[in-house]
């Protein structure tokens, strides 16, 4: 077996349709939608559309923990020992399993909400983060960066749960917040442990982090106003390991993304 | 009443451990460092793999399992320093080149066609061979002297026992023709030879010995 998987190899059934993250964002019909006002982004029950929006997003929640399993994998297996610290691939190997505990719920969850597998497309830029050839960029970018997005997500999720009467989801979306947080903290204490005597690459981790930060806020997907459909978790971000100067940067790249989308409607319309 | 105060045995009547135990401190590290290792290649080669399986639930399964033998890794090598073995790399080896080569063949499967050989490798060939090593240490060793390895041992095996199942269970639902059961035994005898010529996952006399020699235990 090879080291380094590229995404085009990610193994799947029949059921998965592949699709690119550039599709996604250079869809038509993203235009339109933005020049539509229809109040708060927010996943708010009362809406129309919210049952269909929160099964999406719960498939995207399903593709994006296998990537996650896949990529945490892959850590295990792609580095030697020298590369990688013997107590990092065991923190890694742990989160193989809760990646796959997490697969396991959002695959019953989907049931529950009535998605099939294979309903949504799955685009592979969550396991791409998790293909940088230094460790430590990964734990940066698949932990804290997109770890830390699942933290916003399921928090969001579980607000949907109480506020739509679904204990349920409420019920799942707070267990795996619960592990989530454990994911960011353990890249935040490997990002200190291995590079306390390397600034740059500290710096260069950091850099990869704020572009998988900011490639994920995209179109304004998440942030902290009524516009973004995904709200910023502070305390449990906090809880995590980030301060509070990392948390308002964050909310800064997520403003700033959101004036790009617009700007980029704005542009072809 | 009962009188606290009157002596007891230190041994209660049922409990029929002996201090003689076949390995020395020295043999029994050694051991322990080849389990590691190889606990470590094998959870690095499961996690290496979820990404190259197609299939839903054999992936996942890859995924837990995963975390279980890197936590047998872990266990061991929490056991060498306990062993005198303050440097726990020095130990944590293959027992041989043969069971390096073993290893190197067992990993090698990639293409997403190929979840019957990954399977085979695993809970057809080395699953079996760590149940009988890990279970000829828990008898040979001294019960009393060599019990934190027992212990730990008993634990990894209660997962090994379990994980062999499911494995089996899986590979028995994907073995569907008479195709697929000649794939699953060429792959199995082409490992077998390798771990044979190994001597097992401890080198020769992972096992012990079948010829008695006089005077040999304590």
């Amino acid at each position: 077996m090879r080291k380094q998987l590229p995404p085009e190899m990610l193994a799947r059934d029949s059921r998965f349709v592949r699709t690119s993250i550039m599709d996604q964002v250079m869809d038509p019909r993203n235009a339109k939608m933005g020049e539509r006002d229809l109040g708060s982004a927010r996943l708010q029950p009362e809406r129309p559309a919210a049952a269909d929006r929160a099964r999406n997003l719960m498939h995207g929640i399903f593709t994006g923990e296998i990537q996650a399993l896949e990529g945490a994998g892959r850590t295990t297996f792609d580095f030697d020992d020298e590369q990688a610290p013997f107590a990092l691939k065991l923190d890694m190997a742990r989160q193989c399993w809760d990646e796959s505990r997490h697969v396991e719920i959002s695959v019953k969850l989907g049931d529950w909400m009535g998605t099939e597998i294979g309903e949504y497309s799955e685009a592979t830029f969550l396991y791409e983060a998790a293909c940088a050839p230094d460790p430590i960029l990964r734990l940066c970018g698949v932990n804290r960066a997109l770890e830390g997005l699942a933290i916003d997500v399921f928090n969001t999720m579980k607000e949907f749960g109480d506020l739509s009467g679904d204990p349920v989801l409420e019920f799942c979306e707070d267990w795996m917040l619960a592990d989530e947080v454990t994911h960011v903290k353990m890249g935040s204490d490997w990002l200190r442990r291995l590079t306390a005597d390397d600034p740059e690459r500290r710096e260069r981790a950091l850099d990869f982090q704020r572009t998988v930060d900011k490639l994920f806020s995209l179109g304004g997907f998440r942030g902290e106003s009524e516009d973004n459909p995904i709200q910023l978790a502070r305390a449990f971000r906090s809880m995590a390991g980030f301060s509070t100067d990392e948390i308002d940067e964050l909310a800064e790249i997520a403003a700033q993304a959101q004036l790009d989308a617009q700007a980029m409607v704005a542009g072809s319309s | 009443m009962s009188d606290p105060f009157k002596p007891r045995a230190a041994f209660a009547p049922w409990d029929r451990r002996e201090l003689p135990g076949l390995f020395t401190v020295e043999e029994s590290a050694r051991r322990v460092g080849n389990y590691k290792w190889l606990e470590m290649r094998l959870f690095e080669s499961l996690g290496g793999w979820v990404a190259t399986v197609p299939e839903l639930d054999v992936k996942l399964v890859l995924g837990r399992h995963c975390y279980h033998h890197a936590w047998h890794a872990e266990l061991m090598d929490k056991r060498l320093p306990e062993l005198r073995e303050m440097n726990t790399d020095r130990l944590c080896e293959p027992a041989n080149p043969e069971m390096a080569a073993f290893v190197e063949a067992l990993r090698e499967p990639e293409a997403p066609e190929h979840t019957i050989e990954k399977l085979v490798g695993i809970f057809r060939v080395l699953l079996p061979r760590k149940i009988a090593a890990y279970t000829y240490h828990m008898n040979a060793t001294s019960r009393i002297t060599d019990s934190p390895t027992q212990r730990s041992l008993g634990f990894m095996l209660q997962d090994e026992f379990e994980d062999w199942r499911e494995g089996e269970m899986l590979l028995q639902s994907l073995i569907e023709t008479p195709d697929d059961v000649e794939r699953a035994a060429r792959r199995q005898s082409e490992l077998e030879q390798l771990i044979l010529a190994a001597g097992g996952i401890a080198g020769p006399g992972t096992l012990g010995s079948e010829t008695v020699t006089e005077g040999a235990s304590v």
